[in-house]
């Protein structure tokens, strides 16, 4: 499996979201996209999930071309998008069973699944009865349980509080250790797209800044070596220089 | 799954558990106290009146001579008469009338063409009255239970299907796309996310046209009718029996608030996994 976005472009009305957008993503890598809230970087998933097409340039997956949403690309919202209605097992039974997996079998790889982000014992609950984390979990459990090529992650744990993010992001990690899975993810937190990503790409106004290769072994951690240097790096990159300016001025403020 | 919650709310006893060890007296257990009270007013009210007369005592009966009254109008046979074919009269109407709303929804939410077609149409008759429509449907289809099955019916359809329609317009898209990323076809989108997704709107739909439909029924009853509730009201005026127009309106509320109870039900089944509210808001 490899994805290609080559030389693509999006506008609404005559703002340009994206120009020239040029990335690969290799099979078993975890690509984190980075940048501030409206730099694009949603809008970039959003195409390569098939949601929008690309007003120039194209995205391909192993030379074909992305014409609409497929299962072999799974998603995972912020808002978790779980259907309330559905028990957290036929939630993630909903993509093997569409996928004319035979009921039972559904059920299983569902149970699978479940057990794989630690909540079987909330298989028989709705959505609605479960925290914004194990919601999220059992969102990353459907998406896997699809069987996808590649996952999409819109900023999964945005709407987490903080120590739940930090957990979410451990478990994150063990899962792709265990399966190795080819994920594309979008955040705006450097400490996680640091802690998580093979690569990091920094988006900036539309474009690609720079695109960061994380070299420290797994699993991370915030004293890990290099982490702090590649956390600042990449900071400096996303930062505008107005906004050093006034953010050392700030810090002299405090102090 | 909540019901241990609930029960506690609802105030049902369950037996072997004392319920006044568990909480404090609460005025809030006693939902039949209110009316009561109502009726016990209404009978001094009228009592007095009997016997100061601010107008004429004919004209609000108390309440425990219409009990009496009622009594004896049920020996003749008709109370069960008119409550068994008004039933039998709004339950095929306002049936008929939610299946065709449904089946109309999902019709026009599915295919662009016959919204295209439909919907102006509907908006140009949706909002005239159905109960204008009687005369005209007696005159064409008689005085059967035909009009007035179809008077019902069409009251019921038209809010259902305006509801229902909202309902499948505002299903949340990262819904559809996570269906989509999933490998979901577009039928099964449909089948399992846009239908399931729209349901709890179609029922909010029906709740809110059952007292149309209610409205229908005894219009249509007092129009042209020889039995059922609204029959009652006018056989009364004609013999000016003001006692059994009392009778009769009563039983209309009562049958309402069956109905009513029986549709929350449902939708208390069906949407068990919705929560919200004050109640969850704030559990006390």
């Amino acid at each position: 499996m490899k994805l290609e976005v080559s030389n693509v472009g999006k506008w609404f009305g005559d703002r340009a979201i994206l120009e020239n957008i040029n990335l690969t993503v290799n099979e078993h890598e975890f690509i984190c996209i980075l940048g501030h809230s409206g730099c694009g970087k949603s809008t970039l998933l959003n195409m390569v999930a098939g949601y929008l097409t690309p007003d120039q340039g194209e995205i391909t997956v192993d030379g074909n071309l992305i014409d609409g949403p497929s299962k072999s690309r799974g998603m995972v919202f912020q808002d978790h998008a779980l259907f309330p209605w559905m028990t957290v097992l036929d939630n993630i039974a909903f993509g093997p069973e569409v996928q004319k997996m035979s009921k039972s079998q559904a059920k299983e790889t569902a149970l699978h699944f479940l057990k794989l982000v630690g909540l079987e014992q909330y298989a028989s609950h709705h959505p609605g009865e479960l925290s914004g984390g194990m919601k999220q979990r059992v969102g990353i459990a459907r998406a896997l349980a699809g069987q996808p090529d590649i996952l999409l992650m819109d900023e999964p744990f945005g709407a987490l509080d903080v120590l739940t993010r930090e957990m979410m992001r451990v478990e994150l990690q063990k899962i792709c250790s265990k399966l190795k899975p080819t994920i594309l993810f979008v955040t705006h937190s450097i400490s996680e797209a640091v802690y998580l990503a093979d690569r990091v790409v920094v988006m900036k106004h539309g474009a690609i800044a720079e695109i960061f290769e994380v070299g420290i072994k797994h699993p991370r951690a915030s004293h890990s070596a290099g982490f702090g240097d590649m956390m600042s790096r990449i900071e400096h990159v996303l930062m505008d220089e107005e906004q050093h300016l006034e953010l050392a001025t700030a810090k002299v403020g405090v102090v | 799954m909540k019901v241990t919650k609930t029960v506690a709310i609802g105030g049902d006893t369950v037996p072997g558990k004392p319920v006044a060890a568990r909480k404090p007296f609460s005025i809030q257990q006693w939902t039949i106290i209110p009316s009561i009270l109502f009726f016990v007013l209404w009978e001094i009210f009228s009592r007095i009146n009997g016997s100061i007369k601010f107008f004429n005592p004919n004209f609000l009966p108390a309440p425990s001579v219409l009990f009496q009254e009622a009594i004896e109008l049920a020996k003749t046979g008709i109370i069960v008469d008119s409550i068994v074919s008004s039933t039998i009269r709004i339950m095929i109407g306002f049936t008929l009338g939610c299946i065709a709303a449904l089946v109309l929804g999902v019709l026009m939410s599915k295919f662009k063409s016959v919204e295209f077609w439909l919907s102006p149409v509907l908006n140009l008759v949706g909002p005239i009255p159905g109960l204008a429509l009687l005369p005209l449907f007696i005159i064409w289809f008689g005085i059967g239970e035909f009009p007035k099955v179809l008077l019902i019916a069409w009251t019921t359809f038209i809010p259902v299907l305006v509801y229902t329609l909202d309902g499948f317009k505002s299903v949340p898209s990262t819904l559809v796309r996570s269906a989509l990323s999933l490998g979901a076809s577009e039928r099964q989108i449909f089948t399992k996310v846009m239908l399931p997704s729209a349901f709890p709107n179609f029922l909010v739909g029906a709740q809110v046209s059952l007292g149309l439909s209610f409205g229908a029924l005894i219009v249509s009853e007092m129009m042209g009718a020889k039995s059922g509730l609204g029959y009652i009201i006018v056989d009364a005026r004609n013999y000016f029996k003001i006692s059994n127009m009392f009778i009769a309106i009563i039983l209309i509320g009562l049958e309402y608030s069956l109905f009513s109870y029986l549709l929350k039900l449902v939708e208390r089944r069906v949407l068990a996994w919705r929560r919200g509210g004050l109640r969850e808001a704030v559990q006390k």
